[in-house]
């Protein structure tokens, strides 16, 4: 089946060359999906804005970092309650929020003074830090400040610090995606080769594309460092703003999210003839994969084995339990970008699931055609996915699970459909070996938790099973 | 031959994502690189690992391979030149899919 457009869409109908449903023998030629280009007016998008991107996605994470965001308060709404990211130096990217807090009257004379008000004030109240990453937002790009020059007068003043700032405003792209490559492209240009690392095994590597959402980054540092390769930075999970300025000095640059990070993957290729070798983490059998890749690369095979007969024997037994009881469950996975390609396969192969529908909200075309190519005959695959469609795909599919974030997640709850956060787990890790595990509980807690079938009932119903578990007397129910 | 090339290409398209490299050239490089390689550890050859790329090619190539070998138990069969034959069947089919008729409209911008 060609390109699809749901009955919702009838107004608008350029939406249907962002929906596909795959059919045998068709392949990513013939059919895919238009990706990475503006919203449609008329169609109410998920997406999340550049500066997001940016700031939420990427910068974010660095845990030694002030992150001062120039523009409104209100812009500093993507700090430490919307992502889990921890960090062991006492999560102090997630306790702290920085603004320079512009007002009307900064914006009609100029907010320069004020960022630099605010970058001093900053350094000052938090003496141990010596690293700032800057942030324009909408406003502040279309005043037309110069933080860059703000920053450099910042850095000759107090000497001992280093500022990185980002220019990309949330309307500088079609969504977040812009800011992950703004902020990839800057880092390479302005930061990577400025500092020299210590070097403490031959065998170095940059993780690339790894947030430590709930812990992720730790998991693949205990398996690395067992193997003896010495990280020099992860991009950005759980890292310091100096290790990614010496990226430049690892042998191989392992890509795990390539649509947030493949572009600084792509220059350290491209100008320091670093490999590019991309993985998947996620998935019980895609990191044996993972692991005897990077094995390959060093000639540490028989490491990589150790790792992998240790891991398999600890969960394997578990992830078979959880097997057992999800195979055949429908899912969709309406994610950002790259889990979709990530987990597709993943769930399919570890765990028996179909997965059903899929959703990007800023995938590029390279995206779906890593998603298409993994995915099933059948599958429904959306690009920047409305409210409307949601509901209409889940009204044509049977869906025991969603895995998404929390918008899209709240929305299906009303439909008494299970989803899963996908976007910063509640119960992670869920990558590596005691990731897929974690993730195969929290799906098989989702999807048989009984409170699916108490939740559309009316408790004001006499004979409500509701009132009949909590041990009440229906009478009572008359009084209400 | 062209179902062995399409069962080959199958499996890649599912599980490979060096693949799908964000630039055309990058498409091509890995295609060529590691598919060669594929086919020298195929045919038992010896492989020759002088610079950081020819490791990466190294590490997916010896991967897919095993996963050829296990999945493929006719690959066996093949002589030497039937392997050669079946590797750049692969590339062609490959480079068709992911570069020549790609409708990733990013894969030649200098900016991607």
């Amino acid at each position: 089946m060609p390109l699809k457009l749901f009955c919702c869409d009838e107004c608008i109908p350029e939406r249907k060359n962002h929906v596909y449903v795959k059919e045998e023998g068709e392949d990513t030629t013939q059919f895919l999906p238009l990706s990475n280009i503006e919203t449609i007016p008329g169609s109410i998008s998920e997406r999340g804005c550049s500066y997001c991107g940016a700031k939420l996605v990427i910068g974010g994470v660095i845990k030694d970092c002030i992150q001062m965001i120039h523009g409104p308060v209100g812009c500093a709404y993507d700090t430490w309650h919307t992502k889990r990211y921890p960090s062991d130096n006492d999560n102090f990217q997630l306790k702290y929020i920085w603004s320079s807090d512009t007002k009307e009257k900064h914006i009609v004379f100029g907010a320069e003074k004020q960022l630099k008000k605010a970058i001093t004030e900053a350094f000052k109240e938090f003496p141990e830090i010596k690293r700032m990453f800057v942030y324009t937002t909408c406003t502040t790009a279309l005043i037309g400040d110069d933080p860059k020059a703000v920053c450099r007068e910042v850095e000759k003043e107090l000497g001992d610090v280093d500022i990185f700032v980002v220019e990309c405003p949330g309307f500088a792209g079609v969504s977040q995606s812009k800011g992950h490559h703004e902020l990839n492209i800057g880092w390479m240009r302005d930061k990577v080769g400025t500092l020299e690392p210590e070097i403490t095994s031959e065998y170095t590597i940059n993780v690339i594309g790894d947030y430590n959402i709930q812990g992720d980054s730790y998991v693949l540092q205990k398996y690395l460092d067992k193997m003896g390769i010495q990280v020099i930075a992860h991009f950005t999970g759980n890292v310091k703003y100096d290790q990614l300025r010496c990226m430049h000095r690892a042998k191989l640059n392992v890509v795990n999210c390539a649509r947030s990070a493949g572009y600084i993957a792509n220059e350290l290729k491209r100008v320091y003839d670093i490999p590019r070798m991309d993985v998947d983490t996620w998935g019980f059998e895609y990191v044996k994969v993972a692991l005897r890749k990077i094995g390959a690369f060093f000639g540490l095979e028989d490491k990589a084995e150790e790792v992998i007969a240790e891991e398999v024997a600890k969960y394997e037994g578990k992830l078979a339990w959880y097997k057992e009881r999800l195979k055949g469950k429908q899912i969709c996975i309406w994610t950002g970008g790259p889990r979709l390609w990530h987990w597709t396969k993943a769930l399919e192969d570890d765990l028996g699931m179909e997965v059903v529908a899929m959703s990007s909200k800023f995938g590029h075309q390279e995206d779906f055609e890593k998603v298409i190519a993994r995915g099933r005959v059948g599958t429904i695959y959306i690009d920047d996915g409305n409210e409307l469609e949601f509901f209409e795909v889940l009204e044509s599919i049977h869906a025991d699970l969603i895995l998404t974030g929390p918008r899209v997640g709240d929305l299906v709850k009303k439909l008494h459909i299970p989803y899963i956060n996908g976007h910063a787990y509640h119960n992670g890790p869920y990558m590596g070996f005691e990731g897929a595990v974690n993730m195969a509980r929290d799906m098989y807690n989702a999807i048989y938790s009984p409170m699916w079938n108490l939740a559309g009932k009316d408790p004001r119903v006499v004979d409500s099973p509701m009132w009949n578990l909590a041990g009440k007397d229906p009478s009572v129910v008359q009084e209400l | 031959m062209n179902d062995k090339i399409e069962e080959v290409t199958a499996l890649i398209q599912e599980k490979c994502l060096w693949q799908f490299f964000s630039r055309s050239w990058d498409r091509e490089e890995n295609i060529e690189g590691i598919m060669t390689m594929t086919g020298k550890i195929l045919n038992g050859d010896k492989v020759n690992l002088v610079t950081p790329a020819d490791k990466a090619f190294y590490s997916d190539a010896k991967l897919l391979a095993a996963d050829i070998q296990k999945k493929m138990p006719w690959v066996s069969e093949l002589d030497k030149s039937g392997v050669l034959e079946l590797i750049e069947g692969v590339k062609q089919r490959l480079l068709y899919i992911t570069v020549k008729k790609s409708r990733n409209c990013e894969l030649n911008l200098s900016n991607y």
